[in-house]
């Protein structure tokens, strides 16, 4: 520690601290623009100069390292005058053209730094700043980012934001002295210098020179409410800034949270989906009110193409789902009834879903998109290693793991915030990546060697791998001795893929297979990455066993930096999953098969539950195109947009008596729907999501409900309590067996309650901003942050020998999809 | 008026000089130069190509157009456009400015009848304002191709040029 004086108070700091982070330590805010403290330090505006005892001149204090007995004076009135000086210089090449809305009329931008600091030290920016533009404003034709150069001040907080977060080095300073500019590429479009518009420049720059194009006129927020991202399995903290112009308020734009109180998975990074994805919430084609068909208020019999739609009040609407949902049960039982949740779900609905299913209509007919692209990504690790998600967490693989072996996953693009992370972890700490993948992702620049195998031989490469690591004795026989179980047969199997069969296979080169094997068996711990890319229904719980094995076989497991890491793609894909929204397993991964599990909630909630596991989404669905399902509820899921199965799930759907839509953009699926009912968007509802690393985090509402729209939890509930009360339905009173929830807490406290490695969270807790990862055992439990091997197993895991299936041609044909 | 060349001729550049000065960052001024040198400016077209040539990110070396440009951009001594088969360069500094420099510039001004930074039709001369050219102690100062002027007057002007075809 170094001990210096600041303002006559002396501190005491570490020796690689800048008397800035001192003066910062004290309590002592010293005015800076060029500096940022995320990124390195560049000492270029000199706001934050300060007088330094025996020196000549003021000092930059950003990039002043502390020394032993330093005397400063950080407000004197000699620095006081040079800060002046300094703000009337950069006001000189600082040119508004007043197109900011700031306070209800088209003017200057008060907002940023720059005129922040101007205002504390009495600089008149009018005066001062240029009289006519030097650039085009909004010079850029990106779609996202503002650019208007003539607010400029070549602090280069974009230069290193560009590089230094998000990995794309599209900005650069060049030009010097007067012409000194900041420009894209090789003076390009932003797009054409491979800008992905994350918008980390926008939101790093002090003085809106780089703004939110879509908002640049909004004017100022009325309110911020921190809220969590609501794309991909990352769980970003955002901010959306709320105007209240009109009735129940509109979201303007959203920025980077910045309260550091809270933990978060990105900080002020966010991606391009995060940031500018947000004109859903407002879109007009929003359903805003009830309806249902025409027939159903009739009484008359269903018309093939179900007739017209009527739109009717909230009670007519819930009494026809429930209506529905009850004849079906009561003429057919409730196993012919369908229920399908989502991934985009907070976990209050997709827990009520799972209690309306199995409670009220008693069904185990409920899945999710998981059983389509997730399950077959955490199935086979739950069965393997007794863990159904990410063991590691995002920050640990990316500042501990010595390489990486990213199969299966187009990271930058599914998870855009965390393929920055692994950019700069590859940049900054030189750790070693091997991509494969079948076609070119924009992950694969960065890889010490990419691999572009044959779609679906993934097992094959993994085994050849493994069959390396044996043969070059560079397996951990410390993790063989401790997870003996079908060892003997796993090396059996394995030593049939020589790197010979493999490279015919896989296509690959046995050079190249040597290669991959010698980086990660002498680069450990070695952290292992997958996503929707290894998903294949035929081949994807192989593959995830085959990685399972290579982890246990190289010591990669239960060790920071190493690691099974599923990447789910939706936003809460995890959390559908630990809310048993899903045929055969209950609230927090207990089985229906499993009587005692079965029985506590059937205490709980006052009823039987079948013992019979339900049928997954895909079967679901064709069992209600040959009848055997007479009635679906179907909430949060395009289920038609997504499946590469679309027209035959056209006629399943068509062919189904009774379909319960719950949606907040009419999707194609509405055509085949008997009753749609309004639900909201993330910003309109209070609820938690839990990302990929098992992270449950909070959502909270924003606006009022769009319309006549309600929040989603409280329509099922709605619809639940009406089949609950209808005819030939009747449970017993218990503890959870009612449904007279009034805000989303309580919900949340009936999962804690009945779900273990959810059983310490609170609202109370995550709204202090505590980082939780299930399992959270206990209200005193810190939570999780590595998952052991072993949690669902009984600590044990198993080696599952995987065959390469033959190559099925038939399913590698391109099939009809849109992307959504 | 510009050297009119090849693909193959700038990938030859290119690699005889990144085989010369390495393929690391702090290779770039001198490759930059040595594409300068060749060709009297640096086309667009050889920043892509270098960068290709040294970017290794899996190694962590990122480099971009951006960098290419900040550097090719920054120097005096590069062009980023094509320029004319005499270059003249004049230093805008203080000490050339206060011995007459202004009159100098005015001079060479009228008579080439550029701007700074423009190359005359016929391709014959590219006019450059640069900063000091670092011998202040015989200034005012101008070098024309690789000929060093100094204590050079307005009326010494035209016969310094005609000296260049």
């Amino acid at each position: 520690m170094i001990s210096l004086t600041i303002n006559g108070q002396t501190v005491e700091a570490p020796e690689n601290y800048t008397v800035l982070q001192a003066a910062e330590k004290l309590g002592i805010t010293i005015p800076t623009l060029c500096y940022h403290k995320n990124l390195s330090p560049f000492g270029g505006c000199r706001l934050c100069v300060v007088e330094v005892q025996g020196a000549r001149l003021p000092m930059t204090s950003c990039v002043l390292p502390v020394s032993p007995g330093l005397v400063v004076q950080t407000e004197s009135p000699a620095v006081i005058q040079y800060r002046r000086a300094i703000l009337r210089i950069l006001l000189t090449n600082y040119y508004d053209a007043g197109y900011k809305r700031t306070n209800g009329k088209f003017d200057l931008d008060e907002d940023n730094e720059l005129m922040h600091w101007a205002r504390v030290y009495e600089v008149d920016s009018r005066k001062f700043m240029a009289k006519k533009p030097r650039f085009p404003i909004d010079s850029d034709p990106n779609p996202f980012v503002w650019v208007d150069m003539n607010k400029c001040i070549q602090c280069t907080r974009c230069v290193r934001a560009c590089a230094e977060v998000q990995g794309r080095f599209v900005w650069s300073q060049s030009y010097r002295g007067y012409k000194a500019r900041i420009v894209a590429g090789a003076d390009t479009t932003m797009l054409q210098a491979r800008c992905e518009s994350c918008g980390a420049c926008v939101a790093y720059c002090p003085t809106g020179a780089l703004d939110n194009k879509m908002s640049v006129g909004a004017g100022r927020a009325d309110r911020l409410i921190r809220t969590t991202c609501t794309y991909c399995g990352v769980g970003c903290q955002l901010v959306l800034n709320v105007k209240d112009d009109v009735p129940g308020g509109r979201v303007i734009r959203v920025t980077s949270n910045t309260d550091e109180s809270v933990a978060s998975v990105n900080g002020l990074h966010l991606c391009v989906k995060g940031r500018y994805g947000y004109e859903f919430i407002h879109s007009s084609q929003r359903v805003t009110r009830p309806r249902v068909r025409e027939y159903l208020l009739d009484g008359t019999p269903r018309p093939k193409e179900r007739g017209r739609w009527v739109e009717v009040d909230w009670d007519t609407a819930l009494n026809a789902a429930a209506q529905g949902l009850l004849r079906a049960r009561n003429q057919h039982g409730g196993q012919a009834i369908g229920v399908l949740a989502s991934g985009k779900n907070t976990n209050e609905e997709n827990y009520l879903l799972n209690k309306l299913a199995r409670q009220a209509l008693g069904t185990n007919h409920i899945d999710c998109c998981s059983h389509i692209y997730h399950a077959p990504l955490t199935e086979g690790l739950n069965e393997a290693l007794g863990i159904p998600a990410m063991s590691n967490s995002f920050d640990d693989i990316a500042s501990r793991a010595n390489s990486l072996l990213v199969i299966g996953s187009n990271l930058t693009e599914q998870h855009p915030v965390f393929g920055a992370h692994i950019r700069q972890a590859v940049l900054r700490r030189k750790i070693k990546m091997i991509v494969a993948n079948p076609d070119f992702t924009n992950i694969a620049e960065y890889a010490a060697l990419p691999l572009y195998h044959r779609p679906n031989t993934e097992t094959a490469l993994i085994n050849g791998l493994m069959h390396i690591i044996l043969e070059r004795g560079w397996e951990d026989q410390t993790c063989i001795a401790k997870h003996p179980n079908g060892f003997a047969e796993f090396r059996a199997v394995v030593a049939k893929y020589t790197p010979q069969k493999v490279a015919k296979i896989t296509g690959l080169s046995v050079e190249d297979l040597y290669q991959v094997a010698e980086i990660l068996a002498t680069n450990r711990p070695t952290a292992v990455l997958w996503s929707v890319g290894l998903a294949d229904p035929s081949t994807g719980r192989g593959n995830v066993q085959s990685l399972a094995n290579l982890q246990l076989l190289l010591g990669n497991l239960d060790v920071p930096g190493g690691g099974v890491n599923p990447l789910g793609g939706q936003n809460n894909i995890q959390g559908a999953c630990d809310m048993g929204c899903l045929p055969e397993l209950l609230p927090g991964y207990r089985r229906v098969a499993d009587e005692a599990a079965r029985a506590q909630f059937e205490r709980a909630w006052g009823t039987t539950i079948p013992a019979e596991t339900g049928l997954p989404a895909a079967q679901m669905l064709s069992a209600a195109g040959q009848g055997r399902i007479k009635a679906l509820y179907l909430y949060g899921e395009d289920i038609l947009n997504t499946s590469t199965l679309g027209a035959q799930l056209r006629r399943d759907l068509q062919a189904c008596e009774f379909v319960v839509l719950q949606e907040i953009l009419p999707s194609e699926a509405t055509r085949y729907a008997d009753v749609l009912l309004p639900g909201v968007g993330f910003a309109e509802k209070s609820g938690t999501y839990t990302s990929a690393e098992r992270r449950i985090q909070m959502i909270h509402q924003a606006i009022e409900p769009i319309g006549e729209a309600r929040p989603d939890w409280r329509i099922i509930a709605d619809v639940a309590r009406r089949i609950l009360t209808g005819e030939g339905r009747s449970i017993r009173e218990t503890d959870y067996s009612a449904w007279d929830y009034e805000t989303p807490e309580q919900i949340f406290h009936e999962i804690a309650a009945l779900t273990p490695i959810y059983a310490g969270v609170s609202y109370e807790r995550l709204e202090r901003g505590e980082r939780l990862q299930w399992p959270v055992d206990t209200a005193e439990h810190p939570g999780t942050p590595l998952l052991h091997c072993g949690y669902f197993s009984e600590g044990q895991a198993r080696w599952t020998p995987v065959e390469q299936k033959p190559l099925d041609i038939e399913s590698s044909k391109p099939q009809e999809l849109t992307l959504v | 008026m510009s050297l009119e060349v090849s693909e193959n001729q700038l990938d030859a550049i290119i690699r005889a000089a990144i085989e010369k000065h390495g393929d690391q960052r702090d290779a770039l001024i001198p490759i930059l130069g040595e594409i300068n040198q060749a060709l009297g400016y640096i086309p667009g077209e050889a920043l892509g190509k270098i960068r290709r040539c040294i970017n290794t990110p899996e190694e962590g070396l990122f480099l971009a157009d951006s960098h290419l440009y900040s550097i090719a951009s920054f120097y005096h001594m590069y062009s980023l456009k094509p320029v004319g088969r005499h270059i003249v360069r004049y230093c805008e500094s203080a000490p050339c400015h206060v011995v007459g420099g202004r009159q100098v510039i005015q001079r060479l001004h009228d008579f080439l009848g550029l701007a700074p930074g423009e190359t005359s039709a016929d391709g014959r001369w590219t006019l450059f304002q640069t900063s000091c050219l670092g011998i202040c102690s015989v200034g005012p100062v101008i070098v024309v191709d690789d000929d060093i002027y100094g204590h050079v007057t307005p009326q010494r002007v035209s016969f310094i040029l005609a000296k260049y075809r």
